[in-house]
């Protein structure tokens, strides 16, 4: 007996034939994804945000993504199905990152808004913005303050938002133009949407996130519901996320296994030092959006792990039509508050 | 070129069609789940093939249309697959060699008391397989359980022929010297117990 038909018996109790369900299932769904077109997703939040033309392309409305290196591995079963059946290897450097986010999930005192209530998120936000009017064409930086009174349970439409505009900042090689100006110091409260056509799996209310597996396999099929596999699903599990994190609270166990779903994300990687709309620095997640130029970033606090804000930065000049580092979409979360009601809207 | 065709033209049909992909599933992938099975264990085992034919699918469009069985490609992309489970693997190869229990084999093993002879020098080979450097037990259990040629071993794992041939021979060398140990000792044995009759 030779000592390859000695190895050709050692674990030949393994059967010839094994299930194959799950990874047919994920090859199923990549190939469904294949061709279907991900729709965009709307955020209630942007016709605040684009109050005047146009855009929405960069950074937030953008869809996208990447495939990275080794660590650690989640297996989604996909619950409902419609997610794929993925494993996704990652870098160190972002999973460890992620993995101690998750671990601090639960340090800060939580808030435990009740039915009927209000949370209440204080931020400060920078959107590009441009405007096509009988001047020509024009392009800056839009910003603003912003309060949001989002409803414990449902969707925006019941929502209020108070907003503060902050003097514009320029796109790189453009002029500010003057309509820009025009309404800085401005306070406005209204209602927050008119609408809300957002898919039930996109809800980001409080009620709803409470109700989301804690597992980070679990968490991994809610942020991929839908998409199928690949970068753009990849990205726009990103977005989801960032849904998930900006003017959202949920329970520390949900926000635990969001950390660790993210990690997940092919495509991620970290960047060492952001900084939030209100100038906070921290460390970055991020991932590159294909086809846009910019790298989505979620920033956290380097000692605390609290979640700061979401910025966009240009790493395609060409494409962004700006320069590479330039900044053109931030976020900053000041403060989340319960209230037991919204101010009135005029 | 077979009337079904071979694995590239289904690979080439399915740019066009992704539906004709599944066609290289049906075909590859109970051999493929039994190899990384053997390799990584059950569960390991299912992320990785899964991840296997997910890669291969998005990778199709680079698919070289003059290599007509996917074989060697698809253990190629499970190979440096396996290679991110390194640790687990080497750490069940080594629980074998400790304890003569194989947390990869033994959920199988059941209704397999037939099997126990197989077995019975398992944790000699589980030793060898878990010292030999990464490259040579890739190309050897490729050889050995892929059945794929040396040929095939070079493209699956993007090296020479020649490169192929030295880590297996060197491979085998290595088990060969674990069995042989083990052989030695026994025979030693079986001449100390049993009476000696001239």
């Amino acid at each position: 007996m030779t000592e390859i038909s000695r190895l050709r018996e050692f674990r030949s109790e393994v059967p010839e034939t094994l299930g194959l369900r799950a990874e047919e299932a994920a090859l199923r769904a990549a190939i469904a994804g294949e061709g279907e077109a991900i729709a965009p997703r709307r955020r209630f939040r942007s016709r605040v945000r684009f109050r005047t033309v146009a855009v929405a392309a960069l950074g937030t409305a953008a869809v996208a993504a990447t495939a990275v290196a080794s660590l650690t591995v989640i297996a989604d079963e996909a619950p409902g199905g419609a997610a794929p059946a993925v494993v996704h290897t990652m870098p160190v450097a972002h999973v460890r990152f992620l993995q101690q986010a998750a671990d601090k999930a639960g340090e800060y005192p939580e808030l435990h808004p009740k039915p009927g209530q209000f949370l209440v998120f204080e931020s400060q936000m920078m959107n590009t913005s441009e405007d096509n009017s009988a001047e020509g064409h024009a392009r800056y930086l839009y910003r603003m303050r912003r309060t949001m009174w989002m409803p414990v349970e449902g969707g925006p439409t019941r929502a209020v938002l108070r907003t503060t505009t902050l003097p514009p900042r320029p796109w790189p090689g453009w002029p500010i133009p003057d309509s820009a100006r025009a309404g800085v110091g401005e306070t406005t409260t209204e209602k927050a949407a008119d609408f809300d056509d957002r898919a039930e799996w996109s809800r980001t209310d409080y009620a709803y996130l409470s109700r989301l597996p804690t597992t980070p396999e679990g968490m991994y099929a809610h942020l991929y519901t839908n998409l199928g596999t690949g970068p753009r699903a990849d990205a726009q599990a990103w977005q989801n996320l960032g849904g998930m994190l900006t003017e959202a609270y949920m329970p520390a166990a949900q926000r635990a296994a969001l950390f660790r779903a993210a990690a997940a994300i092919s495509g991620v990687r970290t960047v060492d030092e952001a900084t939030d709309a209100a100038g906070r620095t921290g460390v970055a997640v991020a991932l590159d959006v294909p086809g846009s130029g910019v790298r989505t970033e979620y920033i956290f606090d380097r000692r605390t792990y609290r979640y700061l804000g979401e910025r966009g930065v240009v790493t395609d000049p060409a494409r962004a039509g700006a320069p590479a580092g330039t900044v053109l979409t931030a976020t900053a979360q000041l403060d989340v508050q319960v209230a037991d009601a919204p101010p009135e809207v005029p | 070129m077979s009337t079904d065709g071979d694995d590239a033209f289904h690979i080439g049909r399915s740019r066009d069609d992704p539906e004709a992909f599944a066609e290289i599933f049906r075909r590859h992938a109970p051999d493929l789940k039994r190899y990384v099975t053997r390799r990584l264990g059950a569960d390991t085992a299912e992320d990785v093939v899964a991840e296997t034919f997910l890669a291969a699918f998005r990778q199709r469009h680079r698919y070289d249309p003059a290599r007509p069985s996917a074989r060697p490609w698809l253990f190629g992309i499970a190979t440096n697959l396996i290679g991110r489970h390194v640790r687990t693997e080497v750490r069940q190869l080594r629980i074998l060699r400790r304890t003569g229990a194989d947390p990869v084999a033994e959920p199988f093993t059941d209704r397999s008391d037939d099997r126990i002879s197989a077995r019975a020098d398992g944790h000699r080979i589980a030793a060898a397989l878990a010292a030999m450097p990464r490259g040579h037990r890739d190309a050897l259990l490729l050889f050995a359980w892929g059945e794929l040629s040396y040929v095939q071993i070079a493209e699956a794992l993007d090296v020479r022929v020649g490169t192929v041939r030295s880590r297996i021979s060197r491979a085998r060398r290595r088990l060969r010297k674990e069995l042989g140990e083990s052989e030695d000792s026994r025979h030693r044995a079986i001449v100390h117990e049993e009476p000696v009759h001239d």
